[in-house]
């Protein structure tokens, strides 16, 4: 079952067209990567999807239901939970603090959205820095964070913007096998990727975007092998024809 | 002993000092000082909800201060209806009002929604300043309004002594650091705190950041209109220029950034520190440097900002629990 379902989606910023009529799904309990280079419109796709802007055009289909226009807080409920690119903590409060307003958006209680939140804390191995203020945290801290706190609010379905971007080799490892675990527990991920070893170790299919259109989808050692995909990165040059 | 009965006898102690000063303080002038002192950390309180948890800076509090005084007097003068039930009419106008002026204006950011506030408030003193009458009810314009001292007694809210006004007010701003106590610990608690320090992310989490602003600028207009009502009643006499003055609304404001916006006890400790200082500075100046007070206020403000961006309560409460620490260190050794 398709889970995501986005048709013709356009979005325009006064002249400049970011999203150009872009088809993607996502089946249920799938990872989809997407990638393109700097400036392809990738944010672009996750702030539409996750109701942050309105599409211009098009129509976004998540669990059945259109979603194009509805905002971010009613979407989250609704289980499509995100993280940020540039993280975006409650810098003066602690760690749990940060989980807990996750949490809230599930339950009315401060002691059961306190328990949900160790719980998510433990399952991310995290629990050891609940007190941190967040302000204080490493990046690769920060970045889980982000996960920590979109997870505690039970996505169906989960957008990571760039999660890696900034760790350790070692840092990345851990997050693509945190990754992997979350859709073992039946969340669907679709992710937006720099690091090209993260994204085609965690992939199950990948959509490449430039200049806002689609140029290429597949496997990810198919999409690696694709011209299109090779010339949008390196340029013509490099491309073996 | 433990650290939470040492924290629950520390603040016993604060409690019973506070109810027991005018068993010592028998002088009228320095009582009014004591009911001006908790009613700016009632004020400054219940601006805290809105200005402190939900992180935006509203400058026209006076306002509602205003639509608490002019409705119960109004009431009172008029109708003979006692002040306690026009403190509630003019607590739930200002509500309505706030939420009026909080719609458009909470989706500001920063400074706009700071500057709209004042608009909002000027034009209202604007306002009351040249009506004479607001169809039925005689508001007098820049004369305002006298409460004549007739009628003494617990109905009328009048007293000749100032000890009743003491304790009336001591209640009340207990009743609002409790109330924002609840709410600090509560959901909402959370959801305003993360609004307001980052509203996307908030917004991500699920969290309608507007509704909660909202939700906490008619608490915080409900609440302020009541002090309105009580320093009608204490002063017996509002005019607009006092009670919906900018001065007011700055006053309010500036309490809360020394003492510490967003946090329990920061209002009370900012009034503890500035009222003597407005106080004072108005017995000796007044008549030669009147405004004094503010630009005190003002410098104490800058250094407030420049070394202790989190407002005082930040050190204050470090230095108590290092003193708690130290305390429970000994005592550790001893036994």
């Amino acid at each position: 079952m398709k889970i995501l379902e986005v048709q013709h989606l356009t979005k325009d910023f006064g002249g400049l067209r970011a999203v150009d009529s872009l088809d993607l799904d996502i089946e249920e309990g799938e990872i989809l990567g997407l990638i393109g280079p700097n400036g392809a419109g990738k944010s672009t796709v996750f702030n539409c999807v996750a109701g942050v802007f309105p599409p211009t055009k098009g129509h976004i289909y998540f669990r059945s239901e259109e979603i194009s226009g509805r905002k971010p807080w009613d979407l989250c409920k609704y289980g499509l939970a995100r993280t940020f690119q540039i993280v975006k903590p409650f810098a003066s409060k602690s760690v749990l603090y940060n989980v807990m307003v996750g949490a809230f958006a599930i339950t009315d209680k401060t002691s059961e959205a306190r328990e949900r939140a160790l719980g998510v804390l433990e399952y991310l191995n995290f629990e050891d820095r609940k007190d941190t203020r967040a302000g204080n945290l490493t990046i690769a801290d920060r970045k889980r964070l982000e996960i920590a706190r979109a997870l505690a609010t039970e996505p169906k379905l989960l957008l990571l913007d760039e999660v890696m971007a900034g760790l350790r080799p070692s840092e990345v490892d851990d997050m693509v096998s945190i990754i992997r675990r979350l859709r073992e527990q039946g969340v669907t991920i679709f992710v937006i990727e720099h690091i090209m070893r993260a994204i085609m170790a965690l992939s199950d299919r990948v959509v490449v975007i430039q200049f806002g259109q689609k140029i290429a989808e597949g496997l990810p050692q198919q999409v690696a092998a694709d011209e299109n995909v090779i010339k949008a990165y390196l340029g013509e040059e490099y491309a073996v024809s | 002993m433990t650290r939470e009965k040492f924290n629950t006898i520390a603040l016993a102690g604060v409690v019973i000092v506070a109810f027991g000063l005018p068993l010592v303080v028998h002088s009228a002038t320095y009582l009014h000082i004591l009911v001006l002192l908790w009613l700016y950390a009632y004020l400054t309180s219940s601006w805290n909800l809105v200005g402190g948890f939900a992180g935006v800076l509203p400058l026209g509090h006076a306002a509602f201060v205003g639509i608490g005084a002019y409705t119960s007097t109004v009431l009172w003068l008029q109708y003979g209806i006692s002040p306690w039930i026009g403190m509630l009419i003019g607590g739930l106008l200002a509500t309505i009002v706030g939420i009026i002026i909080g719609l458009p204006t909470l989706k500001m950011r920063g400074a706009y929604f700071a500057l709209a506030t004042i608009a909002f408030a000027e034009g209202l003193r604007v306002m009351v300043e040249n009506i004479d009458r607001l169809g039925p009810f005689v508001l007098n314009g820049p004369r305002g309004l006298q409460i004549p001292p007739l009628e003494t007694g617990l109905y009328s809210f009048m007293f000749i002594s100032k000890v009743p006004y003491y304790y009336i007010i001591l209640v009340m701003l207990s009743g609002v650091l409790a109330f924002t106590w609840f709410i600090s610990r509560s959901k909402l608690g959370y959801l305003l705190n993360a609004g307001g320090e980052e509203p996307e992310a908030a917004m991500a989490l699920g969290i309608n950041v507007a509704r909660t602003k909202l939700i906490a600028m008619a608490m915080s207009s409900f609440l302020t209109a009541l002090a309105g009502t009580f320093y009608a009643q204490f002063t017996l006499y509002i005019h607009p220029k006092s009670i919906i003055s900018l001065d007011l609304s700055f006053e309010i404001a500036f309490i809360a950034l020394i003492g510490g916006r967003g946090s329990i006890a920061g209002p009370v400790l900012g009034a503890l520190l500035l009222r003597p200082v407005s106080d004072f500075s108005r017995i000796y100046f007044g008549d030669t440097l009147p405004g004094m007070h503010l630009i005190i206020f003002g410098v104490v403000l800058i250094l407030v900002m420049l070394f202790q961006p989190r407002g005082l309560q930040e050190p204050l409460t470090r230095i108590y629990s290092r003193l708690q620490a130290r305390l429970f260190a000994s005592k550790a050794m001893e036994t």
